[in-house]
C-alpha cells in the first residue's frame, strides 16, 4: 500500500499534534495546539474522509483561545487531554495513567494527578538548568533530562530531593529533545537530541548507550514508537524530515529460537544495517514540530503552518 | 489618511481613552500598540497623530524597535545652552509610549495561508532553476498556475469568511478581495503573454479564455436561463444581455443553444442566423490549417454575412440584426454596445474575436489603447487598468512599476518578479535599458518581501528562506535581523540557534546564545546561564557567571547548583575562572566524601596555581585550617611551605586579619609533623 500526503495550512505553526484516542482504535479527531502566535489555539479536528472525493480534509470541530505556547498535549482518555503552557515555564508533561509529571526551564519537577488542583509533590530546583524532557519509567520511577544532555533519574517514593542516578546523553552537552520508551519493553529508552541522532539505552543493564545513530540533519523534534508494531519508530526534525524507521523484515527472526535478541534496537553494533528507513514526505526545509501515529495514519504539524496527514504507511 | 488602530495583546487589561488596550511596560510606563492602517505607502506622507496629551505639549521623540516598529514617546528638545535640570513636563504619574506599525494585510490568518503555501511554491522555482537552468517553459507554467490557483483558493476562503462573519470586518475582507482578484487577474494575463507563448504567435484563444474566467456572468446567466423554465425564455431581462455578453466572449456555441430557446427560433431569420453562426470559421491552430487559408475562409464568409445584411434579411428582429453586425465588425454597433461594457478588455476581447482573429501579440497594445479610446476611458484609468495595458503593450517595468504599487505588501511584484526573471523575460530587458540589471531587480523585492515576513512573530522563518534566496544581499540581511528576534522561551532560542547554524553564522548562534544566558542569569537561574554561556564559548561571560559562583559561595558556604559542575568534560577550559571554579568543587566534593587526602592535594595544586581569583584567596587558605589540623597527615612538608608561603604573601589581606595566625600555627604543627613523619621514610 502506497502512503499518501494531505496537507492543510492552518494559519499558525503548530507545536503539538494528537490524535484523540478511539475505542475502536480508529481515530479521526486530533486536537493541534499551536505556537508564536499572538493569541494561540487549542483545536479539536476532524479527519473526513470521503469515500466518493480523494481528497481528505481536516474539518475543524472547536477552537480555544489558549495563553502562551503549547508545549504538550497528552490525552488521559477519550475525553480528556492534558496541555501545557511556555507561559508557565516552557513546561513538558508526560502521564502515567492518572498521574501527571511535569518540567520546566524553571528546573522545578512538579506531581500532579487528574485528581487533584494542587501539586502533589514539587521537587523545587531539582536541575540547574533547564529540563526539557521527562517520561515515567515504572509508576513511581521518571527519567528527566535537561539542556546540558544530563539524564536523571528520580524515584518519586524517596523523600530525597536527589536523583536516583544521573547519566549523559554524551560528552558534548548535547540536548536531548524527545524521549521515549519502547511500548513493551519499557526500559529501552529512546533519546532524539539536537544534533539529529538517536540515542538507545537498556536501563536494565547500566547507563551507557546501547548504541547511537546519527539519523537527522536537524534537531529532532519528536520521536515516537508504533503503539502496536513497537518495531516501528516514527520521527521528525528542524530540518523537515519524518522518517518511519522499521527493522527489516529478514533481521527478525520469526521464532525467536537462534536469537534470543529479537529487539533489533538492543543490537549494539551495526543497528544500521537491521534497519530499514522510509522518507514519509519530501521536506520544505522547515521544522516539523511534532508527530502522532494511529494505526497506518501518521499526522505532524510544520512550521509552515500546515498541517499534513500521510494515510496508509506500510506497516 | 491614518490612524491609530489597537493591537491585540494577550493581557487583558482595560481599555484607557480612546486608543489602545495599555499594555504596562519593564518601567511602568504603559506601552501601547498603534498600527499604521494605510499599507504599503510609497512617497506619500503620512502623517499619524498620537492621541496624547502629554506628547502634545512636551514634543516627542521615536527610535526603532526591531524589527519592524516605531516606539513613540514624550520627549522635550533641550538646547546645549539650557540648563541641565528635570524637564518641567517629569512626573510621577504613567506615561505612554507608542508603538507604531504598518499594517500589513498579509498576517490576517486566512492571508498567512497564502504566504505559506506560496512559500512551497516560490521553493520549487528557486530548486527548479538551479537544475535545470534551460528548457523549463513547461515547468515554469504549472508553477504559475500554481501559484494562481493559491490566490484563488484564498479568494474562496475570504468570500466563505465574507458570509459567515459579523458585519465589522466584512469591509476590510472585502477589501482584500479586490486586491486579490486584480493580482489574479493580471497574472493571469501575464501567465498567458508572458509565460505561456503558445504556438505561431496565436494570443486570441487565450485571451478570450482570460475575459471568459474574470467575467464568468454571463456564463452564469446562461446556465440559470438554461436550468428554470425554458418556455417563453426571451422575455427573461437578462436574455439579450447574456446572449450580447457571451457573444463577445466568442461563446458563439451557447449563443446558438439560446437562440434555439426563441421562441421564433422556428423562424426564418432564426434559422439563417444560426446558420451565419455555425459556419464561421474560427482559427484553432491545433488543426493545422495554413493560416493564409483560414483568412481567404473568412473573407469569404464575411462577404456572405455582408450581403446578408445589405440584404435586410435580419431585420425583422432588432436584436438578431444586431448581433450580424457586430459578428461582421461594424464599427457603429460596436460604439453602440461599448457603454454596456464593463471593462474595456472585455470589449477589446470580443472586438479582436471578430475583427481580428489572427491578431499578433505585438499589435496588443495598439489596439487597447483604441478600446480605451473608444469606451473613452482614458482618464478613468485604474490601478487594475493601466496595469493590464501594461502587460499588453508587453511594458515589463512599467507592469512592475503598477504592480509594486498595490497594497499587498510586496507578496504579487516579489512572486511575478521572480517568475519572470526565471524564465529569462527580464533578462531582454538588460539589452534594451543600459545599468538594468534583472538579478538587482528582483532581488531587491524578494529582500523587501522576507524583511517583512520577518517582522512577525510566526512567519519569521519564511522569511528567512526568502532572504536566503537573495545571493547579494539576503545573508547580510539575515545577520542583522536574525538576532533582533524576540526570545521567549528556550524552544524558540535554540529555533533561532539552528537557523544561524544552518547559515554558517556561528557568531549569530553565540550571541543569541549568550543573551539567552543573559535572560536566565536575570532569572536567578544560573546554572543555565552557564551552560548558554559554555554555548555561545563567551570566555568573558563564563568567567562573570564562575565569579558569581564562587560569591555566592563565599556568602553561603554552599555551592549553588553543583549539578552543573558535573560533567563538564572538555568544556571546562572555556575560561581560567571556570577552570577554578571546577577545580574547587572537586575539592569541596572530596572533602564532603571525607577523602581528605584527595581533598588537600587539589588545595595545594590550586594554591601554587595562578588562577585564584583574588577575592577567593581568604577561603582557600581557611580551608587549609582544618586539613593542617586533621587527624591523619595529609600535607607533606613541602606541601606546607606552600601555605606558609601563600599565607605570608596575603598577610594583608583585611579578611584574615585575624586569622593569620591561626593559619600560621596550624601550618607550623603540619610543618612538624610532616618533618617527622618523612624523616622516619626510608
Amino acid at each position: 500500500m502506497s502512503s499518501s500526503v494531505h496537507g492543510t495550512f492552518v494559519s499558525e505553526k503548530i507545536n503539538k499534534i494528537r490524535w484523540r484516542p478511539d475505542p475502536f482504535d480508529n481515530s479521526h479527531y486530533f486536537i493541534t495546539g499551536s505556537v508564536d502566535n499572538d493569541v494561540n489555539h487549542i483545536k479539536l479536528w476532524d479527519f473526513h474522509e470521503n469515500q466518493e472525493e480523494d481528497d481528505i480534509y481536516p474539518f475543524l470541530v472547536s477552537t480555544f483561545p489558549y495563553c502562551g505556547d503549547v508545549t504538550e498535549i497528552q490525552f488521559l482518555n477519550a475525553d480528556y487531554f492534558v496541555t501545557s503552557s511556555s507561559s508557565g515555564s516552557m513546561a513538558k508533561i508526560r502521564l502515567y495513567e492518572n498521574d501527571i509529571a511535569t518540567v520546566g526551564e524553571d528546573g522545578t519537577i512538579n506531581l500532579l494527578t487528574a485528581q487533584s488542583q494542587n501539586a502533589v509533590r514539587t521537587i523545587a530546583n531539582a536541575d540547574s538548568s533547564s529540563i526539557h524532557c521527562v517520561i515515567f519509567l515504572k509508576h513511581n520511577e521518571i527519567l528527566t533530562s535537561n539542556l546540558r544532555g544530563q539524564m536523571k533519574v528520580w524515584d518519586l517514593r524517596s523523600s530525597s530531593d536527589k536523583p536516583q542516578s544521573t547519566f549523559m546523553l554524551s560528552g558534548d552537552q548535547v540536548t536531548p529533545t524527545s524521549l521515549t520508551y519502547h511500548p513493551t519493553q519499557r526500559h529501552l529508552i529512546i533519546a532524539g537530541d539536537d544534533l539529529g541522532a538517536l540515542t538507545t539505552w537498556d536501563l536494565r543493564q547500566n547507563t551507557y548507550p546501547v548504541n547511537v545513530l546519527n539519523a537527522h540533519e536537524g534537531a529532532i523534534s519528536e520521536v515516537q514508537f508504533h503503539s502496536d508494531y513497537p518495531d516501528h519508530l516514527f520521527s521528525c526534525s528542524y530540518s523537515g524530515e519524518i522518517w518511519h524507521w522499521s527493522a527489516k523484515t529478514d533481521a527478525v527472526p520469526l521464532i525467536g529460537i537462534e536469537n534470543n535478541e529479537t529487539n533489533v534496537w538492543l543490537t549494539s553494533d551495526d543497528v544500521k544495517s537491521k534497519l530499514e528507513v522510509f522518507t514519509l514526505m519530501p521536506t520544505l526545509g522547515k521544522p516539523i514540530n511534532t508527530l502522532d501515529l494511529n494505526r497506518n495514519k501518521v499526522i505532524c504539524g510544520c512550521d509552515n503552518e500546515a498541517i499534513y496527514l500521510i494515510n496508509g504507511i506500510t506497516i | 489618511m491614518s490612524q491609530l488602530n489597537e493591537k491585540s495583546i494577550c493581557e487583558n487589561k482595560p481599555l484607557t481613552g480612546t486608543v489602545s488596550r495599555p499594555n504596562r511596560g519593564k518601567r511602568g510606563e504603559i506601552t501601547e500598540d498603534a498600527e499604521l492602517s494605510e499599507g504599503e505607502i510609497r512617497g506619500v506622507r503620512v502623517y499619524v497623530v498620537i492621541p496624547n496629551h502629554l506628547c502634545r505639549r512636551a514634543g516627542i521623540a521615536a527610535t526603532w524597535i526591531p524589527i519592524d516598529q516605531i516606539a513613540i514617546f514624550p520627549y522635550e528638545k533641550k538646547h546645549m545652552k539650557q540648563k541641565d535640570c528635570p524637564s518641567q513636563f517629569a512626573s510621577q504619574s504613567v506615561t505612554s509610549v507608542f508603538h507604531l506599525r504598518h499594517s500589513v494585510i498579509l498576517f490576517h490568518p486566512i492571508l498567512r495561508k497564502l504566504v505559506n503555501e506560496s512559500f512551497g511554491v516560490f521553493v520549487s522555482l528557486q530548486n527548479l532553476s538551479a537544475n535545470k537552468p534551460i528548457e523549463h517553459r513547461l515547468e515554469l507554467l504549472k508553477l504559475s498556475r500554481q501559484y494562481r490557483s493559491i490566490i484563488r483558493a484564498c479568494l474562496e476562503n475570504l468570500q466563505e469568511e465574507i458570509t459567515n462573519s459579523v458585519s465589522d470586518n466584512a469591509d476590510e475582507l472585502k477589501n482584500y478581495v479586490t486586491i486579490l482578484y486584480s493580482i489574479e487577474c493580471i497574472w493571469h494575463l501575464c501567465e498567458i503573454l508572458l509565460i505561456d507563448v503558445g504556438p505561431g504567435n496565436i494570443i486570441l484563444p487565450y485571451l478570450l479564455e482570460w475575459v471568459r474566467f474574470h467575467f464568468p456572468k454571463y456564463e452564469r446567466n446562461a446556465a440559470t436561463l438554461f436550468g428554470g423554465d425554458l418556455i417563453g425564455l426571451e422575455s427573461h431581462p437578462e436574455f439579450w444581455d447574456t446572449i450580447i455578453g457571451l457573444l463577445l466572449q466568442g461563446r458563439i456555441n451557447i449563443v446558438r443553444a439560446l437562440l434555439r430557446q426563441h421562441s421564433a427560433s422556428d423562424s426564418n431569420t432564426f434559422k439563417l442566423v444560426d446558420r451565419v453562426l455555425r459556419a464561421m470559421p474560427v482559427y484553432d491552430v491545433t488543426t493545422g490549417t495554413p493560416i493564409n487559408e483560414f483568412i481567404i475562409q473568412r473573407q469569404h464568409w464575411l462577404i456572405d454575412v455582408q450581403a446578408k445584411i445589405d440584404a435586410k434579411l435580419f431585420v425583422s428582429d432588432i436584436n438578431l440584426n444586431m448581433i450580424m453586425k457586430l459578428v461582421v465588425g461594424d464599427e457603429e454597433t460596436w460604439a453602440g454596445i461599448q457603454r454596456t461594457r464593463e471593462t474595456w478588455y472585455e470589449f477589446l476581447a470580443g472586438w479582436l474575436f471578430f475583427t481580428e482573429p489572427t491578431v499578433k501579440p505585438f499589435e496588443l497594445g495598439e489596439f487597447a489603447k483604441n478600446s480605451i479610446e473608444k469606451m473613452k476611458m482614458k482618464n478613468r484609468l485604474k490601478q487594475l487598468d493601466k496595469a493590464i495595458l501594461a502587460v499588453l503593450e508587453y511594458d515589463l517595468l512599467q507592469v512592475i512599476n503598477e504592480i509594486q504599487s498595490m497594497t499587498d505588501n510586496g507578496w504579487f511584484v516579489s512572486h511575478l518578479t521572480d517568475l519572470l526573471y526565471h524564465s529569462g523575460r527580464l533578462s531582454n530587458l538588460e539589452q534594451e535599458i543600459s545599468s538594468f540589471s534583472a538579478k538587482n531587480l528582483r532581488e531587491s523585492f524578494v529582500l523587501n518581501y522576507g524583511i517583512t515576513l520577518m517582522g512577525h512573530k510566526s512567519l519569521w522563518q519564511i522569511g528567512l528562506s526568502y532572504l536566503d534566496h537573495c545571493p547579494n544581499n539576503g545573508i547580510h540581511a539575515i545577520e542583522l535581523l536574525l538576532p533582533r528576534i524576540p526570545l521567549e522561551n528556550e524552544a524558540k532560542t535554540k529555533k533561532i540557534v539552528y537557523e544561524a547554524k544552518q547559515r554558517n553564522l556561528n557568531h549569530i548562534a553565540q550571541s543569541v546564545s549568550k543573551a539567552q544566558g543573559v535572560i536566565s542569569m536575570n532569572h536567578g537561574r544560573l546554572g543555565n546561564a552557564l551552560t548558554w554561556a559554555l554555548r555561545s564559548q563567551d570566555g568573558p561571560f563564563t568567567s562573570f557567571l564562575a565569579d558569581k559562583f564562587l560569591k555566592e559561595y563565599i556568602k553561603s558556604g554552599t555551592l549553588v547548583s553543583s549539578d552543573i559542575l558535573e560533567h563538564l568534560g572538555s568544556w571546562i577550559l572555556a575560561s581560567d575562572r571556570l577552570i577554578f571554579l571546577g577545580k574547587f568543587y572537586e575539592f569541596h566534593k572530596l572533602y564532603q566524601d571525607k577523602d581528605y587526602r584527595g581533598a588537600a592535594n587539589i588545595l595545594t595544586s590550586l594554591l601554587s596555581s595562578k588562577i585564584i581569583p583574588k577575592y577567593f584567596w581568604s577561603v582557600l587558605l581557611l580551608d587549609t585550617i582544618p586539613l593542617l589540623e586533621s587527624e591523619e597527615l595529609v600535607f607533606s612538608s613541602n606541601d606546607t611551605f606552600t601555605i606558609m608561603h601563600c599565607v605570608e604573601e596575603k598577610e594583608n589581606l583585611p579578611e584574615l586579619k585575624d586569622k593569620v595566625e591561626i593559619i600560621r600555627l596550624a601550618a607550623a604543627r603540619n610543618l612538624s609533623r610532616a618533618l617527622i613523619f618523612e624523616a622516619q621514610l626510608p
